[in-house]
């Protein structure tokens, strides 16, 4: 009797440890869209812009401060949205390499909490519109960062609780992280991904012309 | 000082090695400054908001082209001090990695091998680019006037 009762004991522990497991592996399931566009784990970076089942993937490595992406931002990315990620043809994914002062990683953790307010792209916008030429002068220290927020119409309890917890602290070192991986050693760096898996590694802030070159050659 | 000029760059050798200097300055520079790209196609362009810092490059690389040529040719064939070409290498240098923007290649091996020493250092580099090109020319004008005030004196040039 008692070895039947120490079975149905172990028995039992065992349902209740395997619906926990199962329980808190579905919990994380939901929280993390796991995501890859060719040899890019992408699951850690921003959401999609553009066709989500676009044949074409854009993505790219950069820095808040990097004044090379807000020379390509400005200059080049209009284009090549106007005539790629607006039609349909490609779509885009922007994640962090920011490595280029103090201010870098607070600036790409800041990104990801006005994200959990969905508004992810105005703020990415915002701070490639606000940037000054020089790094870390403060015009993206923590009171600056909060401070856009509140332009963008943020809960700014919500905002200012996330980024001073360092929520995704470990998400950006994740996408550094990834950019180490893949051999991107300055920003920005973009890797577009072509419909069969197909990799093009263009480094630096280069003309429309160059990207036309590429993106057509997989299209 | 067109007589200066053309005591020095009589001699085929100084022509070759201004050549050589503005060819590697000019085109090492814009690769490090992001006008030409190499990979995947040969391409040249400047971007809004950076033709200023393009004209600097040029005419750094013209006045090194100018400058090292005339103070290799006094230590050469006058035997005098090394002095100034310590002065146009040093000004050479400094506004050529003035231009070695931290975005880059560059700056990324120097901030992961350095960490935040490397950091402040490009940064400060970064921040004040133009300035400090601005003051290589300006030191390699000035160094550009002295010699060819002291080669008109001992090389007696009219």
């Amino acid at each position: 009797m008692n070895k039947k009762g120490i079975l149905v004991g172990i028995v039992i522990s065992i349902v209740i440890i395997s619906v926990i497991v199962a329980y808190s592996s579905s919990v994380e399931t939901e929280n993390f869209d796991v995501r890859a566009h060719g040899m890019i784990s992408t699951t850690m970076g921003s959401s999609i812009l553009g066709n989500p089942s676009a044949q074409i993937t854009i993505v790219e490595f950069g820095d808040y401060q990097c004044h090379q992406c807000y020379n390509w931002f400005h200059n080049t990315k209009p284009t090549v949205f106007q005539n790629y990620v607006d039609t349909g043809k490609a779509n885009f994914v922007f994640m962090d390499l920011a490595f280029l002062g103090r201010d870098s990683p607070i600036a790409a953790q800041a990104s990801y909490c006005a994200e959990d307010q969905e508004k992810y792209w105005d703020y990415h916008n915002q701070l490639y519109t606000a940037q000054e030429s020089q790094v870390d002068n403060g015009w993206a220290n923590s009171e600056r960062l909060k401070a856009f927020a509140f332009g963008l119409g943020l809960d700014m309890e919500l905002f200012d609780d996330c980024l001073d917890s360092g929520k995704y602290a470990k998400r950006v070192q994740y996408n550094i992280a990834e950019a180490k991986k893949l051999g991107a050693n300055g920003t920005p760096t973009f890797f577009i991904v072509g419909p069969d898996g197909q990799q093009q590694k263009l480094v630096g802030a280069q003309p429309y012309s160059v990207f036309k070159q590429v993106l057509d050659s997989m299209i | 000082m067109v007589q200066t000029l053309k005591l020095v760059f009589s001699n085929h050798f100084y022509i070759v090695l201004s050549v050589v200097i503005f060819t590697f300055m000019l085109i090492g520079l814009l690769v490090l400054s992001e006008y030409i790209f190499l990979d995947p196609y040969i391409v040249g362009h400047i971007s809004q908001g950076t033709e200023f810092g393009f004209v600097l490059i040029v005419i750094l690389s013209i006045l090194s082209a100018l400058v090292i040529p005339m103070n290799v040719y006094r230590i050469n064939i006058l035997k005098k001090s090394k002095g100034k070409i310590g002065g146009s290498v040093f000004s050479s240098f400094i506004g050529s990695v003035a231009g070695a923007c931290s975005c880059g290649p560059i700056g990324f091996a120097v901030i992961s091998t350095f960490g935040s020493v490397g950091a402040t250092t490009l940064a400060f580099l970064t921040n004040f680019e133009l300035p400090i090109r601005i003051g290589a020319i300006a030191l390699l004008a000035f160094t550009y006037y002295a010699t060819v005030k002291s080669l008109k004196i001992e090389c007696k040039v009219s």
